[in-house]
């Protein structure tokens, strides 16, 4: 796609004549540059797992942050520029919050999904509304959650389109983590069983050695709601890897 | 008129005038709602009046929100039907935003919040909304004017209220008695309805010509009409 840079890679307004908007593109080039994140929506519930970059040992791992809670029933893992994801984890925190404080019930993991590919899509507006850019955001989401239809895993692109997913990875070793998945994943899949999987491929796509502190997971189930796995936790799946 | 005859006629002598803003008319009638185990009944009457003046002798005012979801509606008929289309647009909104139907609890929930929203200054309506609920059991929200609302059994309001609510009291939640009582059949809590808005009708003037029910189950919602006394 690079060969075809030209003038039209600049406006994220402004169409190629071959009708494609290159700074969209390049921001889902951008993911690919993030670290590796995944996800699993199995019957019992849904795991998230991504990768923490330590790239010097002067930096405090906790304070790297990937995957966070939108509201009880939902969490959220990302790959790509992270610094871009917080106004989109407001905006669907809020959405998330209003929706039950005006119904009296927990939104849906697909309409939180939409409210932020919404906010996606405002990017060059001129009266836009406040959280929106002036370029697409660069980074990806992978919504996890639990509602009325079940566990549910969406994956949000920079260009605002959302799929339903069973099992996806995100981020620079995506392509063999996806593939790793397509290989693995099995409708029948225990909630145990896909948090080792998800854990046995970062093990295998990751440059460091895999350590508790260099990755995080979540799950979301109904019984446990969102539950951000501690450090013996993840020690625990790491013994049989 | 002379300016000498206004300070000789008027100054003193002319009591003040009162001028005031009037936002507000009550157009009378009643509206009540009875929850059963599987279904739930909305009863009201189809009288539209104002004082002395009867405007309409069949106007109900109840309105079908979903296919398990009633709203009744008494007050100021020109907030009611306002209020009516605001809730009609919601509800249409949710579900093209989440692709489902809006649940009764999920519309009451919201209807609270449109009051509150008016708090200061208000729909002069009372609201019931009347259904069937996530698992399929009836249920009552009852509301005041600025969206405080409870579910409850079963609710009255509208201009004769003070008659209609003891009555319930007495007939359905079996208020200050002793024993065991058979659960609310549905043809027992429909004969009810009709007795109640006859009592009404005898003793307070903004009520009768007609008394419209709903009938809502899980077969969907039928409708029943049962003639007042007309004067």
């Amino acid at each position: 796609m690079f060969m075809t840079r030209s003038e039209y890679d600049r406006g994220v307004n402004t169409f190629s004549p071959e009708g494609r908007i290159f700074q969209v593109e390049y921001a889902i080039e951008a993911i690919k540059l993030g670290s590796t994140a995944m996800g699993i929506q199995t019957s019992e519930g849904v795991v998230l797992a991504v990768e923490k970059r330590i790239t010097s040992p002067l930096i405090e791992p906790a304070s790297i942050e990937k995957i966070f809670e939108i509201d009880r029933h939902v969490g959220c893992a990302m790959s790509g520029l992270i610094a871009d994801s917080k106004t989109m984890i407001d905006k669907a925190r809020v959405e998330a919050q209003n929706h039950w404080f005006t119904y009296d019930e927990r939104m849906n993991v697909e309409s939180i999904t939409k409210s932020v590919s919404n906010l996606a899509l405002q990017f060059g507006e001129e009266d836009s509304e406040p959280g929106a850019m002036s370029r697409p955001f660069g980074v990806a989401l992978l919504f996890a959650g639990y509602d009325e239809k079940g566990p549910q895993l969406f994956h949000l692109d920079p260009s605002g389109t959302f799929v339903n997913c069973l099992a996806k990875a995100i981020g620079s070793a995506s392509e063999g983590a996806q593939t790793s998945l397509e290989e693995q994943y099995h409708k029948s899949m225990t909630l145990k069983e896909a948090t080792k999987c998800v854990l046995g491929i970062l093990k295998q796509v990751m440059e460091e050695k895999l350590t508790a502190t260099n990755v995080e997971v979540a799950s979301v189930t109904k019984e446990e709601n969102y539950h951000m796995f501690s450090k013996a936790e993840i020690e625990e799946y790491m013994k049989d890897l | 008129m002379a300016m000498a005859d206004i300070y000789q006629n008027n100054y003193m002598s002319m009591a003040p005038t009162e001028r005031r803003f009037e936002p507000y008319a009550f157009n009378g009638g009643n509206i009540l709602a009875v929850a059963g185990e599987d279904f739930a009944i909305v009863a009201s009457d189809t009288r539209l009046s104002q004082g002395f003046m009867i405007h309409s002798r069949d106007h109900p005012k109840a309105v079908q929100l979903s296919s398990s979801t009633v709203l009744a509606q008494s007050g100021f008929e020109g907030d009611i039907t306002t209020l009516k289309k605001h809730v009609k647009i919601r509800i249409d909104m949710y579900e093209h935003n989440h692709g489902k139907k809006a649940s009764t609890s999920a519309i009451a929930s919201m209807i609270s919040k449109m009051l509150y929203y008016k708090r200061f200054f208000p729909y002069y309506v009372y609201n019931i909304v009347a259904g069937l609920d996530d698992v399929g059991k009836g249920c009552v929200f009852s509301y005041d004017p600025v969206g405080s609302y409870e579910r409850e059994q079963y609710r009255a309001a509208g201009a004769a209220n003070e008659l209609l609510q003891p009555l319930l009291d007495n007939q359905i939640g079996h208020k200050n008695m002793e024993g065991d009582f058979l659960p609310l059949s549905k043809e027992k809590a429909l004969q009810l309805c009709i007795d109640c808005f006859i009592s009404a009708a005898e003793r307070d003037i903004t009520t009768g010509d007609c008394v419209f029910l709903h009938v809502i189950d899980k077969d969907g919602i039928a409708t029943k009409e049962f003639p007042l006394r007309r004067d």
